[in-house]
């Protein structure tokens, strides 16, 4: 009991409250604090007064700081994300897997808009083919009346040299 | 439309920062204002430091932060990484003091060794050790002088 008081009295819990304990000493008070309850209580009290202290020190912000910080936020949450579209696996995700199983390391490239955007030398293909279209079209057209035409012709002259032979 | 899960994640991640900035950000300002000796600054890293909790709670397997204390060593780690323009130990004369704290009436009221040992390490988180040594002191005789700055200001308290 003696040697706990000792400990209480030595100032490593002030040490260890402030963080500027080693690594030795933060061991040495974790095992006493499970072994025993006062170290617990000691330290409890010692954080509220530290949190006292700082309350005395406070300094109230700016109106728009939490603004500030919330834009600050969103910009090192996108970061990451766009990192991930480009390939880098973020070290800090907190994404969940999409639905589909799928991994998302792939980017999901079907877009929500109904048109698409083509190479400009279609634009002069397409014009091609519609003029090429028209020119056949015209020819097959005018080979079709003038087959009409003819085949009317030839009726025209058997029917000619039948009334001949009669 | 319903919200994505990792949107209900970022959002309750930033409930939980406002949380926290609503119960600790004065204090915190205070703290880091007492580290850089400038305003501007200080409301500077203040935006820093808890835009960087934003990242701490994605990080899966570190221990949250709710309490004044782990914010403040979290504060402390982000501001090792931060530059500081550190002043020295000899600048802690009681005149500068006043100057510095016009309001401080804890910090009026140690000693000053007492006062230089309290803000080296709550401010500037030296060591027990390294302070010792600088102060050409036992580490026993160091703890003490903290101890006995921690006990002042809580009677003032």
């Amino acid at each position: 009991m003696v040697k706990i008081n000792e400990y209480l009295e030595s100032g490593a819990l002030e040490s260890y409250v402030l963080g500027s304990a080693s690594k030795a000493e933060i061991e040495e008070l974790l095992s006493l604090k499970s072994k025993h309850p006062q170290v617990e209580e000691a330290l409890a009290i010692l954080e509220a007064d530290l949190e006292c202290i700082a309350e005395h020190m406070a300094i109230t912000p700016p109106p728009n700081t939490w603004l500030k910080i919330e834009a600050s936020m969103n910009e090192l949450v996108e970061r990451p994300r766009m990192e991930y579209l480009i390939g880098d696996e973020p070290v800090e995700s907190s994404r969940p897997k999409s639905r589909s199983g799928k991994s998302e390391q792939f980017i999901e490239v079907e877009g929500e808009s109904g048109h698409m955007r083509i190479h400009k030398i279609w634009r002069w293909i397409f014009a091609a083919v519609f003029v090429l279209g028209k020119i056949f079209l015209a020819f097959a057209i005018y080979y079709y009346l003038e087959n009409k035409h003819t085949q009317e012709e030839i009726q025209q002259l058997k029917i000619e040299l039948r009334s001949m032979r009669q | 439309m319903l919200e994505s899960t990792s949107q209900v994640t970022i959002d309750h991640q930033t409930h939980s920062i406002h949380y926290l900035y609503d119960r600790h950000a004065g204090k915190l300002l205070g703290f880091i204002f007492e580290v850089v000796k400038d305003r501007k600054l200080a409301e500077d890293y203040l935006v820093k430091i808890f835009s960087a909790l934003s990242l701490q709670h994605n990080q899966q397997g570190e221990e949250g932060i709710h309490t004044w204390c782990q914010l403040l060593k979290f504060a402390k780690t982000k501001l090792q990484q931060l530059p500081v323009e550190h002043r020295g130990m000899e600048a802690y004369d009681r005149s500068a003091m006043t100057v510095m704290h016009p309001s401080n009436t804890y910090l009026d009221r140690l000693t000053e060794m007492q006062r230089m040992v309290f803000c080296e390490v709550y401010h500037h988180g030296k060591t027990i050790s390294a302070l010792s040594i600088a102060l050409n002191t036992t580490e026993d005789l160091t703890r003490k002088t903290l101890k006995e700055a921690f006990l002042i200001m809580r009677s003032n308290g």
